[in-house]
């Protein structure tokens, strides 16, 4: 087992062929999954990436402060409101000007999935050659938890706190990986920390099929101090993420969808909710609404799956 | 009319197209851009333009101006030379990347049609969105008509790429009144405007953003270190009133077209009275000058060509001395007596050497400022030198408002 175990690992370490470019200690909580994916980005793709990141929990770091930074990486500090523009005419001007290049648009989901939807869309539908990563904190972190559009079902922020009258969200999130699935772009794909090898083929994917066209990442990184989890905790919540079918992995080439894990016996989404706080007041029939949001999501990813695979997108719509 | 080219170099052309070859003979790398009333047509010809290979740019068709404006902006401070166009509820949808733009010190230039903004949707003429983002910090150049559209616009590569300046640039023109006006327009060859934007190859490197290099834009300024930038933001945009005179100059030099720079006097030397006006009505207000100057009248027009940053040390010397003035806005500012230009000269009133002001606001929403209006205001200027009462504000085309006023 300990031999197997130390196989995999040295698989991992096979794809971090770069530097991390982040100084060692930097201003985000501990055990923020974000960290953790904005460290390993880099480490896969390379130093000569640039990043765009808006306001958000990894704006502090990614955009320093006057002449500090925390990290060496060229990067540009957008609004919220323009991230994917902004990195769409940052790839048109290297495209004219004949330089090589690698964007990394890197945006909290409600960058991603609420206020900055509408250019992210259009980039999709130009087919714009970078990649956008979404980590998926499932809500606005930076201005202090606030609920975003793929905040789930029963989950308590602070705008959809634990009231006599209303007990958390009650609206369903979101599902942005598949939103964008549907443009049809040369690649997306879903990706969590639990699943390190997956997440580094998926860069190398994504940074590939950029030259193709637009690419789109959506990770699941937990939030430990929004969420009420134990920092130490993080792994294992992406780790029953997947598990329970709550975030599922999977990729699509030009829309056609594709698990990159299938969960042979999903458990019940509790064993996921019960490591943080966020869940912590709901009842059984409260959680059985959030387990048939993810049956229904899980069906639909299989029923897309299957059908994608029978229908042809014509060639000259594929780039 | 003869509408066929006088010459070879010698078209009639609206002023949108004039916007658009001037783009186009200004080769961006970029352009991205999103249509609406009165700008559409901007964008329809350049791309038409790149679709016929006459125009090599990267042409991003957004899906909204906020986008564009974004865009552009990152293009920019790629390293790249880059063009957008748009008017009204357009610009007001870049704002906060008009705002970033401008912090970001990126070159950008582009066109606004000027056009009215209020919720009574007004597809029509006024100054009411330039007014509404006057301070984002833009310089910011209003033209008069098709040919000063286009001289404009090269002039305001220039001016943005500058290596002292580097600070984006906003070309205004009236909506309807030029955007669709065709007029008779000397297009530049491609190598004399070549010739003219060279300066700017021989200047020191900007720094731009490439991969690998190491450079963020877009850090936390705070502190000291943001009042820094902000400081040198304003001394940058102080140092453009005279690098625009100068640009004028030369462009004079190289294209046989000069304007004044900052602002443009009109017969104002030996005049008692002047008319302060912007933009298409300072055509009509020319005219009725030439008229009354055969009367005897001695009356002047100034012309502002640059509105920020405000050119007020330009204005004290050509308004100094003067008996009265009439200030033309097409626009309001709520909560001062006159309209926003008017109000602004009003805090230089001490350094005018005792001429009186007054202001006029006409030509809001299309309503034409047509001679009788310009003959109406010429005669309230030379009743107010001659020590006459006249109100401090009239709106010229709707006396009910004048009458209102009294009856607060
Ligand atoms: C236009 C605009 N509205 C609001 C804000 C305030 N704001 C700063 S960060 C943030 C939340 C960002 O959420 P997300 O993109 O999910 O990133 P996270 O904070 O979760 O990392 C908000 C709303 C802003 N910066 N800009
Ligand atoms: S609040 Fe959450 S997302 Fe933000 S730094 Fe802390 S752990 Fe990370």
């Amino acid at each position: 087992m300990a031999e197997k175990n130390k196989g995999r690992l040295t698989k991992v370490l096979d794809y971090l062929k770069y530097d991390d470019p982040f100084s060692k200690g930097v201003s985000f909580c501990p055990g923020c999954g974000l960290e953790l994916l904005l460290r390993f980005i880099p480490r896969v793709l390379g130093n000569d990436i640039i990043i765009t990141g808006t306001p958000s929990c990894s704006a502090p770091v990614l955009l320093g402060q006057n002449k500090q930074s925390w990290h060496t990486l060229s990067y540009f500090g957008t609004l919220m409101t323009g991230a994917a523009a902004n990195a769409t005419g940052l790839v048109r001007y290297y495209k004219k000007a004949g330089i090589d290049n690698t964007v990394v648009c890197f945006n909290g989901d409600g960058t991603a999935n609420d206020i900055g939807f509408g250019n992210l869309s259009g980039a999709a539908e130009r087919n714009e050659p970078f990649i956008y990563i979404c980590y998926d904190n499932e809500g606005y972190m930076n201005t202090g938890i606030q609920k975003s559009g793929t905040t789930p079902y029963g989950a308590t922020t602070t705008t959809t706190p634990y009231g006599t009258v209303h007990k958390g969200k009650n609206l369903r999130r979101m599902n942005l990986g598949v939103k964008m699935a549907m443009n049809k772009i040369p690649y997306t794909a879903t990706a969590t920390l639990s699943d390190l090898e997956d997440l580094a083929k998926k860069l190398l994917k994504a940074k590939k099929a950029k030259e193709r066209g637009f690419c789109f990442l959506h990770v699941f990184a937990p939030c430990p101090t929004g969420w009420g989890a134990n920092p130490a905790d993080t792994i294992e919540i992406c780790r029953q993420a997947v598990k329970t079918n709550y975030f599922p992995l999977w990729e699509a080439e030009n829309g056609k969808i594709r698990m990159t894990k299938t969960v042979k016996k999903p458990k019940p989404v509790s064993s996921y909710t019960k490591l943080m706080k966020k869940f912590n007041h709901m009842t059984d029939a409260d959680l059985q609404i959030l387990q048939d949001d993810v049956e229904y999501e899980t069906c639909l990813l299989g029923g897309l799956s299957v059908l994608e695979a029978e229908c042809q997108l014509p060639v000259s719509a594929q780039d | 009319m003869n509408t066929t080219a006088i010459s070879s170099n010698i078209q009639v052309i609206t002023g949108n197209a004039a916007a658009a070859i001037a783009a186009k003979l200004a080769r961006p790398d970029v352009v991205a851009a999103y249509p609406i009333t009165p700008q559409t047509e901007v964008i329809e010809q350049i791309s038409s333009f790149h679709a016929s290979g006459d125009m090599d740019c990267e042409l991003i068709t957004v899906e909204g101006e906020n986008s564009a404006m974004n865009a552009v902006m990152a293009a920019s401070l790629a390293g790249g030379r880059v063009f957008t166009a748009s008017s009204s509820w357009g610009l007001v949808f870049m704002y906060d990347a008009v705002l970033a733009t401008a912090g970001a010190r990126a070159p950008v230039v582009m066109v606004n049609v000027n056009r009215e903004t209020p919720g009574i949707i007004a597809v029509s003429s006024g100054q009411q969105d330039m007014i509404s983002t006057r301070d984002a910090g833009w310089i910011f150049l209003i033209a008069e008509n098709c040919q000063e559209i286009m001289d404009l616009v090269l002039q305001s590569y220039r001016l943005a790429e500058d290596y002292d300046i580097q600070l984006p640039v906003m070309v205004h023109y009236d909506g309807f009144f030029l955007s669709y006006l065709s007029e008779g327009v000397e297009i530049p060859e491609q190598e004399t405007v070549d010739q003219f934007l060279s300066v700017l190859k021989s200047q020191p490197k900007r720094t731009v953003l490439r991969p690998g290099e190491k450079l963020g834009v877009g850090t936390h300024g705070i502190l000291g270190g943001y009042m820094e930038l902000r400081h040198k933001h304003v001394t940058a945009m102080e140092r453009s009133k005279a690098k625009f005179d100068a640009i004028d100059q030369e462009f004079a030099d190289i294209f046989g077209r000069t304007y004044g720079g900052q602002l443009e006097e009109y017969l104002t030397e030996d005049a008692d009275m002047v008319l302060v006006g912007s933009g298409s009505m300072c055509g009509t207000i020319k005219s009725v000058i030439d008229e009354q100057r055969e009367k005897g009248v001695r009356i002047g027009l100034v012309k502002i060509r640059m509105y920020r940053p405000f050119p007020h040390q330009a204005l004290v010397k050509a308004l100094k001395g003067k008996k009265a003035i009439g200030v033309v806005d097409r626009s309001l500012a709520f909560g001062f007596d006159g309209g926003p230009i008017y109000t602004e000269l009003k805090a230089f009133e001490t350094k005018l050497g005792g001429a009186k002001l007054v202001s006029f606001i006409d030509g809001i929403a299309n309503t034409d400022i047509t001679k009788t209006n310009v003959k109406q205001m010429i005669q309230m200027t030379a009743d107010l030198a001659d020590g006459k009462d006249v109100p401090e504000v009239t709106w010229v085309s709707y006396p009910k408002a004048n009458k209102d006023k009294g009856e607060k």
